[in-house]
């Protein structure tokens, strides 16, 4: 192939954050394009060079067109949209009916949730896996948290042990995710900020985890955290039917944010250190991503 | 903007699905029947052909095959679905009464 036809190639590759089947498809399309226009201009007389250089720009900006392409497949259906919001919904419906504190209950979402993401990880990675993949994670990353509760600075060895290999999962299904398109990593980990601003204790004058004092602050809280996942699930729901990418980033933003200044006006203003550290680690988890994503474009 | 870009911008699906209703074909013979049979009147930037093409795939109107010519070479040949053929015939329809409508219109202010 011509340098114009590949440079053209890599240069629409390289601006399209799409599944990789598709944009190998399009790009696929686009080569066969060329090779039948650059044909017929050949016959009618141009030199090779020039035939491709004429085919190449009559297919226009290949930042504009991976756009283009980006926004009719950017855009998930109703559907997927309501399944994408799902795990969202049934964290929700947990707390709105106090069945938090029901095992079965709790164990019902874990197996349908580590089910699904299973599920959608080997049918390719749909656009809807990604929430149900953040809260697969959930258990890695709560493990942790409980690991600091063992007895007599056992806790902080074996977090220290866990961590690493925490981070390590964690890591790996990121980069894996980020393949794809970091948004989607940012889309699962949207529950991060939310789950480690109400479950963890913030404020001063709470220890770590003091398991009678934190269930009674849960329900105290019961109604904020309906209200967040709700939120979350309706960010959710935006991010997956909005077509610009530019909305799509402004859909994962605005919720931690919200939930932010929810917190701070909860603990009206009480959040210690170790919450504030807390608090920045879960919104850095999801503005990273997207950060990634900004210095990837650049 | 130009008023005749914003009527194909507008009508782009239609064409398409007209065209593809008549034979299955691919991206590059759809610009070229595009600009043959509308005597050169329809140009547009070839690539902004291939989102158009499928979005009206993801929209289930068409559906879109690889087939290998005896040449070798690879392409994309595009079949009108079944749903596509029903949205064609609604699409034809409203088009003709418009149409007539529109020239009943503008003969009047030119007679």
């Amino acid at each position: 192939m011509i340098d114009y036809a590949s440079h053209y190639l890599n240069r629409f590759r390289a601006s399209l954050k799409i599944d990789q089947t598709i944009k190998d498809g399009v790009a696929d399309e686009l080569h066969a394009h060329l090779e039948d226009k650059s044909r017929e201009l050949e016959e009618a007389g141009l030199s090779r060079e020039e035939a491709y250089k004429v085919a190449v720009q009559s297919l226009g900006s290949p930042e504009l067109l991976a756009q283009q392409v980006y926004e009719t497949h950017a855009q998930g259906s109703w559907k997927e949209a309501f399944f994408s919001a799902l795990p969202h919904f049934l964290v929700a419906l947990l707390f709105a009916s106090y069945y938090w504190q029901k095992a079965a209950a709790l164990a019902i979402v874990l197996v349908l949730t580590v089910g699904i993401a299973i599920y959608g990880w080997q049918r390719g990675k749909p656009i809807w896996l990604f929430p149900w993949l953040g809260y697969y994670l959930m258990p890695v990353v709560i493990t942790g948290i409980l690991l600091l509760n063992l007895p007599q600075g056992w806790g902080w060895i074996a977090a220290l042990i866990y961590i690493p290999l925490a981070l390590f999962v964690l890591i790996h299904i990121m980069r894996q995710t980020g393949k794809r398109d970091w948004l989607y990593a940012s889309l699962m980990l949207a529950p991060m900020p939310v789950i480690f601003s109400w479950f963890l204790p913030l404020s001063t004058g709470h220890g770590l985890m003091t398991s009678d004092a934190w269930v009674t602050r849960l329900q105290t809280q019961a109604p904020w955290i309906v209200t967040s996942f709700v939120a979350l699930a309706a960010a959710t729901i935006a991010f997956i039917r909005l077509k610009p990418r530019k909305y799509k980033i402004m859909s994962l933003l605005i919720p931690p944010l919200v939930i932010l200044f929810a917190v701070t006006w909860v603990s009206r203003g009480s959040i210690n250190l170790w919450g504030w550290v807390i608090l920045a680690f879960s919104l850095s988890a999801v503005a990273v991503p997207v950060w990634m994503q900004a210095r990837a474009q650049s | 903007m130009n008023y005749g870009r914003e009527l194909l911008k507008g009508n782009t699906d239609s064409l398409l699905l007209c065209l593809i209703s008549r034979e299955p074909t691919y991206g590059y013979k759809v610009v070229k029947e595009l600009e043959k049979r509308s005597n050169g009147y329809f140009q547009f930037k070839e690539g902004t052909l291939y989102p158009a093409l499928h979005r009206l795939e993801r929209e289930n109107l068409i559906e879109g095959r690889w087939e290998i010519l005896p040449n070798g070479q690879q392409r994309r040949y595009y079949y009108i679905t079944e749903k596509g053929q029903q949205v064609l015939a609604a699409r034809l329809a409203t088009w003709q009464d418009f149409s007539t409508a529109v020239k009943a219109v503008m003969q009047t202010e030119t007679a």
